[in-house]
Order: C-alpha cells, then sequence, then structure tokens
C-alpha cells in the first residue's frame, strides 16, 4: 500500500473514532470544562506561592506559566492522538493486541485511531495560560511576538518526544505485561518535574531529565533561548534533532518489542 | 468482627501487589522530591517564615506521605463501579449498613497503605533529607488521631462522592475535583497561613485543612491538640450527611447494568 492510501485510511479510522466519541456531547462539554478547571488548580498551587515569594531561582510567574502551558499542550497534542498508546497495558493484559496484529496493516497505525481522544479542557487551560503568559512577557518588552510561531514548533517537537518517552515505556510492557506503575514515573512524574525550571533540581536528576528521560528539551531548553536569550538560535534545530531521533529509537524498540509479544489473552 | 474480617481481607488483597506498589513509592517519592526542591529553590531567595528551608522540606515529606491515607482512597469506595455492574443491588440487600461496610473495607485500604506505602516513603525523606523526628511522645500521638481523623474525614467524603453515581455518570469528575481541592485548600504544597487572605477563609470553613495542614502542622510541633477539635466536629458532621445519604440510597436504587 502507498503512504497516500495508509493516511487515507488513518484519516477514516480517526473519523470513526470521533463520531462515537461525539454520541454523548453533553458528557463530552462538562468533561473539558471540568478538566479545564482541574487543570487550572494544579498551576494555581504553583502561582499562590509565585505570588507570595516572586520568582522562583529568578524565574518569574509568567516564564513558569509558559513551562506549565508548553508541557500541557505538548502532552495534549500527544495524548490525543496516542492515547492508546499510553493505555497499551489493557490491551496487553486483555490479550486485545492479538486482534490489531491480525488486521493488514501496521500495529501502531491499528492501535492510534481506536480511540481518538479530543482533549478540548486541557487545550482551553494550556491555552489560556500560554495566552496569558506571552501577553505579560510581550507587555514588559521581554519577548517579541517571533516567539508565537517558534512556540508552536516547540509544541509540536514537544509533542512528538513526549510520543516517543511514551512509546518506549509501553514498549517495555511486551516484557513487563505491567506497565501503569512505570508510566507513572517516566510520564507523570518526568513531566511535572519539567513544568519547573531544571535549575531547581540536583544535577543528577536534571541530567536525567535532559538524557535519559528528555522532558527537558520539551519546555525548558527552548525556553532558555525563546524568553531568556540564552544559548543560542541552534536551540530550535537541536529540538528538532531531539525530537527525530527519539521518535526513531522508540519506533525501533517498538518494533522489536512486538518480536518478543506474548499472548496473555484468551 | 465481621468488620474486622472485612478490613483483614483488604489489607490482605493489596499484599499480592507489593511488588508494584514499591514501584509506585518511588514514583511517589519523586513527586515529594521535587516540590522539596521547589521550596529549597524559593528558599534560597526569601526567608519561609517560622519554618524556615528545612521546615518546609519537613512539611512537604510529611504531606506527601499523609497522602496514601488521607488522599488516594479508593475512587469513590468503589461505589461508582458497582453501580454500573449492578452490584450496589445485592450490596444494599446484605443485612450489614452500606457506610459502615465500605468503611470497614476501606480501613483496610488505608491500613495497607499506610504501612507499604505511607511508612517507606517517610523513611526514604528521612534519609535524603535528614529528617528530625518529633521528641515527645503526646506529639505523636496527637499526630496520629489527626491523622486517624483526616482518614475518615476522607472516607465520608469518598462515600458521598461514591453515591452521587447513583444519579450521574460522572461522578468520576467529582473525584478530580475533590483532588484539585485537596492541593489548593488541604495545604498540602503551601500552608494556609500564606493563601490570599480570602482563599485561607474559604479553606478553615471547608473540612480540607484537616486532612493535611492540621495533621502536619501538629506532628512538626507548631500546633498543640486543640484543632483536632475542629477534626472531631467536621467526623461529626460528615456521619450524619452519610447516613442521611444512605436512606435516600435505599429508596430510590438505580443502576447502569447488571
Amino acid at each position: 500500500m502507498k503512504t497516500t492510501s495508509w493516511l487515507t485510511l488513518y484519516k477514516m479510522l480517526i473519523r470513526t473514532s470521533i463520531r462515537s466519541r461525539m454520541q454523548y456531547k453533553f458528557n463530552f462539554v462538562m468533561a473539558s470544562v471540568l478538566a479545564a478547571l482541574i487543570q487550572i488548580s494544579e498551576f494555581l498551587m504553583v502561582a499562590l506561592v509565585l505570588h507570595k515569594f516572586g520568582a522562583i531561582k529568578g524565574w518569574s510567574l509568567h516564564e513558569i506559566g509558559y513551562l506549565f502551558a508548553i508541557m500541557t499542550l505538548s502532552k495534549t497534542l500527544y495524548r490525543t492522538f496516542g492515547n492508546e498508546v499510553h493505555h497499551l497495558e489493557k490491551y496487553l493484559v486483555g490479550g486485545e493486541l492479538d486482534q490489531l496484529l491480525t488486521r493488514p496493516m501496521p500495529v501502531l497505525l491499528a492501535l492510534l485511531p481506536q480511540n481518538f481522544r479530543i482533549m478540548a479542557g486541557e487545550v482551553l487551560q494550556g491555552g489560556f495560560i500560554l495566552c496569558w503568559s506571552l501577553a505579560g512577557m510581550m507587555h514588559s518588552g521581554q519577548i517579541g511576538w517571533t516567539v508565537i510561531p517558534f512556540s508552536l514548533l516547540v509544541i509540536l517537537t514537544g509533542a512528538i518526544i513526549l510520543f516517543s518517552i511514551g512509546l518506549a515505556t509501553a514498549t517495555l510492557g511486551f516484557w513487563t505485561t505491567r506497565i501503569e506503575e512505570l508510566q507513572t514515573i517516566t510520564e507523570d512524574a518526568a513531566r511535572t518535574a519539567a513544568q519547573y525550571p531544571l535549575t531547581l533540581y540536583p544535577k543528577w536528576m536534571s541530567g536525567i531529565l535532559l538524557t535519559v528521560i528528555p522532558v527537558g528539551f520539551v519546555n525548558y531548553v527552548p525556553s532558555l533561548y525563546l524568553l531568556r536569550g540564552e544559548l543560542g538560535a541552534w536551540v530550535l534545530g537541536a529540538i528538532i534533532v531531539v525530537a527525530v531521533l527519539s521518535l526513531a529509537a522508540s519506533l525501533r524498540f517498538w518494533k522489536f518489542g512486538l518480536t518478543k509479544y506474548q499472548s496473555t489473552g484468551s | 468482627m465481621l468488620y474486622f474480617t472485612l478490613a483483614s481481607k483488604a489489607y490482605s488483597r493489596n499484599l499480592q501487589y507489593r511488588g508494584a506498589h514499591m514501584v509506585h513509592n518511588l514514583a511517589s517519592a519523586m513527586f515529594g522530591y521535587m516540590y522539596a526542591c521547589l521550596w529549597i529553590g524559593i528558599g534560597a531567595d526569601h526567608s519561609l517564615g517560622e519554618y524556615g528551608t528545612q521546615g518546609m522540606v519537613s512539611y512537604i515529606a510529611f504531606t506527601q506521605s499523609s497522602l496514601w491515607i488521607s488522599g488516594f482512597l479508593t475512587n469513590g469506595l468503589g461505589i461508582p463501579l458497582t453501580v454500573r455492574t449492578g452490584q450496589i443491588a445485592l450490596d444494599l440487600m446484605r443485612p450489614v449498613h452500606l457506610f459502615t461496610h465500605l468503611m470497614a473495607r476501606e480501613w483496610g485500604q488505608i491500613s495497607y497503605q499506610f504501612v507499604y506505602k505511607s511508612i517507606p516513603i517517610y523513611l526514604l525523606f528521612s534519609i535524603v533529607f535528614s529528617l528530625q523526628w518529633p521528641s515527645e511522645a503526646s506529639t505523636l500521638l496527637f499526630a496520629a488521631i489527626g491523622l486517624a481523623g483526616a482518614s475518615y474525614l476522607s472516607i465520608c467524603m469518598n462515600y458521598i462522592i461514591g453515591a452521587t453515581a447513583m444519579w450521574t455518570t460522572e461522578s468520576s469528575w467529582l473525584h478530580w475535583g475533590n483532588h484539585a481541592m485537596m492541593n489548593l485548600l488541604a495545604g498540602f504544597f503551601i500552608p494556609l497561613e500564606w493563601l490570599p487572605d480570602w482563599l485561607e477563609r474559604i479553606a478553615w470553613l471547608s473540612p480540607y485543612p484537616f486532612l493535611l495542614y492540621v495533621p502536619t502542622r501538629i506532628y512538626l510541633g507548631y500546633e498543640n491538640g486543640s484543632l483536632l477539635w475542629g477534626t472531631l466536629i467536621w467526623c461529626v458532621l460528615m456521619t450524619f450527611v452519610c447516613l442521611a445519604i444512605t436512606q435516600v440510597l435505599r429508596r430510590k436504587v438505580e443502576v447502569q447494568g447488571g
């Protein structure tokens, strides 16, 4: 099959997935609004501290808001398309992966559109905090408008990096079956850590967050250049390289993992 | 005796997953470590009131460990799931009161989490941050009472959230809303006195400070036991609400599946 045919098929599968989700419109709206409110409460926790003490290690509320928003939006983009990678455990334990293996298409292509997730709440929350922090920094003359298109690039590369981390963690499930506990470390804890400037952490920890689990490249490293003029424009190239390398490595690992798959279901 | 059996069964069921829970403990400890690093970062440029940097690290270590007995309880005490499967109808028919039945089971869960989650995480923090332990037995006793009250309050809150599953399929949002409130109003990350004045007042009108802030303050020696009266009042109030809700529940049983 040609690439264009794969794309058409992918689009069709996503459309079906959206249609099934939209059967419960009221639930969707209510869930989105509540999700946004709950997510904002998490940011409020830090905002209250910054309100009382001012900057944290020289990082202002607007700058931390930017780190926070980029991470939220990158995660949202990853989970919108790759939610099922995050929930692979269910397929491994229940044996549902067997069905996908028999389809005449790559397993990932069959897996991803299973549950296309529209995360309006997270987009609302992330978008709101991003606009607010960008407006604040532009108003004070800290940044120019060019940061806006670059931020979109950062969100995209961030999503690819987060997807790669998620895929690599999920792949470990081919050996361990259970991955939820591990995901709490590689996805949730790592992502939460990178919502704050990495200089807060001891060297060994920021080192891990830049190499083993490269969440630092999702928001922190690009922010150093975009918001504070540190490092240099090469940073933008570097995050693209990191995204491509992580994706390639995790895809290879996934393919290798698939060969080790043993069905546990009936 | 029946309640004890229910609790011990819930406890021993969890023992099967000790390995996985230890990995989870590592993640939970990482979260606490991260929050402590944040306060160490803030403490580098600011004085942190009566706590000081070391005091705030101790504060975070205690709240993060306590979360496992006053925050992370079974979602809605498992009621939403039983409503979905239809099991709730059978549960209501049992010759045991639904509230006390589910509560006994949850106490087993909490005991397990205390032994296998709170204590290991706190011990780890004690080593990493060289934390000081309270020197007086009365401090430990009052903190333990505060924590037990916090667990009870949390059981009641989860029961109420779970009961709403009888009327809505969206009760899991209340569960997350409850977590969000805990973040803001229970003093999980920020001691309540540092909240804006209006928010602090709202917090004290709710039961949330008694879930984490009060036991932590007592444990760290900043308060005597007098705040425990507040815990007691909320426990009594919540018990009445839970009993009243059960009355309504019994009259209107609606199951989603079966």
